[in-house]
């Protein structure tokens, strides 16, 4: 089942801001040109009480008024009116839109439906208390609340390029979520925070996974830690649903980050994720966009995940017509192919040492987690 | 910042005549590593778990102290002290050079807060801004008047808050300043600085 509706686009700090709701228009376009795209399923939008779950009344009092053009001089202190996550008129209600999306996923899952693709959400650092890095509400963590209230064990797999840091620290003392975030080392690359030692506490203690990546880690590498952790994580926790957070900003033409992982990867990543769902979560799996700053590489990551996620065999050109529309109003070339040419980047010298630091990160991440985890 | 602003206080003591056995146990029960000695109101020395342990085992090349059961036989006498309006690296800089590892902060000859070194890299997480949401930059500046201003006016004027900004001199006449920013765009940031003549170390530019 796919969820979407128009209004997700409503989500839009503005023309020159990276976190645009052009790459839906793009996606939706090329899965109607490619002739796959069945109507989907339209959300209600989250209601302030749902939102109130995981984020302050202060915080949403001021995402409310924020919306209407009030401007109270402490918008900043609740990460509101910045340069990354300015104010618009009709912030709150776009958030809820997005936030409605991602909770109706969970409602049809606790409903028996198995498979659960939302074409929007993924805003993964929103906090309790505060708006970050382009998120104001955390659809992710109120989807998840509705599945724990439900009884459900939810393990919350999270690839986007930067730490999933707003879901963890929401759940960090609870038993009954998994949260596993594999991202570029926050050393350098905002949140900062995804270190290894972050593991939980109380209850929550050695079920909150980070592990940092080395800038310029690539699909072999990434691929290797993935499919070492995520099966050993999820078979110990024994989830009742997977929530994937499948930011396509790990991508080499992402202009915020340095993963470079390839469309190959993705198609690899999408179709394990699939198999881990049947393995470990009876089949349950919730699925949302995230971030993604190259059109023209996020457009094609998540028109992957789409195929995948429907069994469709993989087109290899895009439609001629959706290319030429696109490049036009783009003003620039777009890759002609669903995957990225072979040899697309420079060789990076420092491959093998870069595999080692992963290796040892993830090394040091099973050692400190797995007291806690295997029991 | 300043040492009272990174001390813990009320401080736990002990007097001169307890047991180095009830000191040991205190330090134990509490978690902590040291223990001013003070008599009638008067800081009079400082005793760690170290000392005890050294003093008491058989492992001491010198031999356990004969005899020696309580504080004031063990204690040091001359204690190194701080007053809460030093600047934190003023009392870093004297632990580092003394390897010690606590300055008890007095304040009109009375015992108000005591400083460690864990308390020290508190005061260090808190000065690089980890525990904000932020991006990370490092640029290399030349040693000279107006440079960093140059940084944050640029910073400024697109809209990015400055976290933290941390600077330490190089060598070759350039100064190193490591800057959280309060923005998933470091990149752009970083290509931006560069067209602007900035030598910036991180984030890298890409080869493509």
């Amino acid at each position: 089942m796919v969820i979407y509706r128009e209004e997700y686009r409503l989500y839009n700090f503005g023309p020159d801001h990276p976190f645009s709701p052009v790459r839906l228009e793009m996606l939706t376009s090329l899965l109607q040109a490619l002739g796959v795209w069945r109507a989907p399923l339209s959300p209600p939008e989250a209601s302030r009480e749902e939102v109130l779950w995981v984020h302050s009344e202060r915080l949403v009092r001021r995402v409310e008024a924020a919306s209407r053009g009030e401007l109270s001089p402490d918008l900043e202190h609740y990460g509101l009116g910045t340069g990354d996550t300015p104010v618009f008129p009709g912030m709150d209600r776009a958030a809820r839109v997005l936030v409605g999306g991602t909770l109706e996923g969970a409602r049809r899952i606790l409903a028996g439906e198995r498979r659960v693709l939302q074409l929007g959400g993924g805003l993964h650092h929103a906090q309790y208390d505060r708006a970050s890095g382009f998120c104001v509400y955390n659809d992710l963590s109120v989807a998840i609340r509705h599945m724990t209230r439900a009884g459900l064990r939810v393990a919350y797999v999270d690839i986007d390029v930067h730490h999933g840091d707003g879901v963890q620290w929401i759940h960090y003392e609870e038993g009954e979520v998994l949260t596993l975030s594999l991202h570029e080392s926050g050393r350098y690359l905002f949140p900062g925070t995804g270190h290894v030692y972050e593991i939980g506490r109380g209850a929550g203690l050695g079920k909150k996974l980070n592990l940092p990546l080395e800038p310029f880690t690539e699909d072999e590498s990434y691929l290797e830690v993935f499919q070492a952790l995520v099966p050993w994580a999820l078979k110990a926790f024994r989830p009742d649903v997977l929530v994937v957070q499948a930011g396509a900003d790990a991508h080499y033409l992402d202009p915020l980050a340095d993963l470079l992982l390839t469309t190959r990867a993705y198609e690899r990543l999408f179709r394990l994720l699939l198999e881990y769902a049947e393995a470990y979560a009876g089949g349950r799996v919730l699925f949302t966009l995230g971030g993604g700053y190259s059109l023209d590489a996020a457009v094609r990551v998540w028109a992957l995940l789409y195929h995948v996620f429907h069994g469709l065999p993989l087109p290899e050109r895009l439609p001629e017509g959706w290319l030429s529309t696109w490049e036009a109003r783009l003003g620039k070339p777009l890759t002609p192919t669903l995957h990225d040419p072979e040899g697309a980047y420079p060789e990076i010298p420092r491959r093998e040492e870069i595999a080692k630091r992963n290796r040892l990160t993830l090394q040091r991440l099973t050692e400190l987690v797995a007291p806690h985890l295997l029991h | 910042m300043l040492v009272r602003d990174v001390m813990k206080g009320p401080v736990l003591t002990v007097g001169p005549e307890v047991t180095l056995e009830d000191a040991y146990g205190l330090l134990l029960e509490k978690g902590i590593r040291h223990l001013p000695v003070v008599a009638e109101g008067r800081l009079v020395g400082i005793i760690t778990d170290r000392d005890i342990r050294l003093a008491t085992s058989h492992l001491n090349p010198k031999g356990p102290c004969p005899g020696c059961t309580r504080v004031e036989e063990v204690m040091t006498r001359e204690v190194v002290t701080a007053h809460p309006l030093d600047p934190v690296e003023e009392a870093a800089r004297v632990m580092r050079e003394r390897k010690i590892g606590c300055l008890p902060v007095l304040e009109d000859g009375a015992l108000v807060g005591i400083v460690t070194g864990i308390d020290l890299l508190d005061a260090l997480l808190r000065l690089t801004g980890v525990t904000e949401p932020s991006g990370r930059l490092e640029v290399r500046l030349p040693d000279r008047v107006g440079e960093l201003a140059r940084l944050t006016g640029f910073l400024a004027g697109r809209g990015v808050n400055i976290h933290s900004l941390l600077s330490y001199p190089e060598e070759g006449e350039f100064v190193r300043a490591v800057v959280r920013v309060n923005t998933l765009e470091t990149h752009p940031l970083a290509e931006a600085l560069r067209r602007e003549g900035f030598d910036v170390l991180w984030p890298p530019k890409k080869p493509w």
